[in-house]
């Protein structure tokens, strides 16, 4: 069949060419400039990787608030699924992590959610019992909703470069900001309870399982 | 919410733009990019908690207090960068936004951190307002 009568079968990739990807070629066609998007998705994925490690740490200590401690898990434990989801689009486009976790960090795109009181990761730590002790959850909170902005402008950044042109890491993106959003609501309902003591809705309820992702995850949405 | 610095001083900021320059007075307790906004500025940002370098400008003149941003280096201010998403003036400013390119390969010369994704798009200032 010739390629007048196939006239997607075109461009420079040549049939048995492992060199190429036609699954790039085809969002290069369309206007996305692949490489920007690759250092644009690796940035991105260290902010998931990072904001995944500093959750750990201030879900430890909103001590004595249960219901707070809940939901930074579910937003924990999202976050490390969007890093998971991130990865294997950044391979597929011909990319690849950078290979010292170090220089990973240091170029995530987004701040490190340091705990308040720990000097912006810089309190010295003489030994491992050395805890952070007058940290409030408000100030915690404060740290979780900044970082929960920081994605929401990340990822929608993401899908306006890909939008039109690149479905699926759009979809990615797509998914990962639905749920970075509902992070903002959750915090920002928590946080206006918490320091403000004003009532502002998120409009979600808790996950059915911790870091449920709906979104990233495909799973089912709360809908009774 | 960001600390007050404590200083209430009006300072004239003067932004290099690519449609020509835009004079604004900015206090000494606000963050220049807020100030730049409300007065119709468009200018880029992502983090603004002073990480990212999206919001990277190059200082013309004039003295800015990066002391709330949360990766700034002694070596930016030497080369004559300021991240104006947490900086606050410390004196009349003249400045020239769109920079991040710039500033990472300063960075990058200087064997410090910063994100490799982040672009300066097209930077506009609305219209000036009828007085």
């Amino acid at each position: 069949m010739s390629n007048g009568n196939k006239p997607h079968a075109t461009g420079r990739v040549q049939a048995g060419d492992v060199s190429q990807r036609v699954g790039v070629e085809a969002i290069e066609a369309r206007g996305v400039n692949v490489g920007e998007l690759i250092e644009k998705l690796i940035d991105a994925a260290g902010a998931e990787f990072t904001t995944y490690y500093y959750y750990t740490i201030l879900r430890m200590y909103l001590a004595g608030h249960e219901d707070y401690k809940e939901i930074c898990e579910d937003a924990r434990l999202e976050d490390r699924a969007h890093f998971e989801l991130i990865t294997p689009r950044i391979y597929e486009l011909g990319g690849t992590l950078p290979y010292d976790i170090r220089a990973f960090a240091d170029r995530a795109g987004c701040p490190d959610a340091y705990l308040p009181g720990a000097q912006n990761g810089r309190r010295p730590m003489s030994n491992p019992f050395d805890v952070v002790t007058n940290v409030t959850a408000a100030q915690i909170l404060e740290v979780l909703l900044e970082a929960e902005r920081c994605a929401i402008r990340t990822w929608s950044e993401i899908c306006d470069l890909t939008f039109g042109k690149d479905p699926r890491t759009y979809d990615m993106a797509a998914r990962i900001l639905n749920e970075e959003v509902e992070h903002e609501a959750w915090f920002i309902e928590l946080l206006s309870h918490e320091r403000d003591d004003v009532v502002r809705p998120s409009g979600h309820f808790r996950r059915g399982t911790p870091g449920e992702g709906p979104y990233s995850k495909n799973a089912g949405f709360y809908n009774p | 919410m960001a600390p007050k610095a404590g200083n209430d001083r009006l300072y004239q900021v003067v932004f290099d733009l690519p449609g020509g320059a835009r004079t604004i007075e900015i206090g000494g307790d606000e963050f220049i990019l807020d100030a730049a906004r409300r007065a119709g500025i468009k200018l880029p940002s992502l983090c603004e908690r002073g990480w990212c370098c999206t919001c990277a400008v190059k200082v013309l003149s004039g003295t800015i207090d990066q002391s709330a941003s949360l990766r700034y280096y002694e070596e930016d201010r030497r080369a004559g960068f300021a991240l104006i998403c947490t900086g606050r003036p410390r004196s009349d400013l003249s400045l020239r936004p769109g920079a991040v390119e710039e500033m990472r390969a300063h960075r990058d010369t200087s064997h410090l951190p910063v994100p490799r994704g982040t672009r300066a798009p097209h930077i506009t200032s609305l219209p000036e307002q009828p007085s």
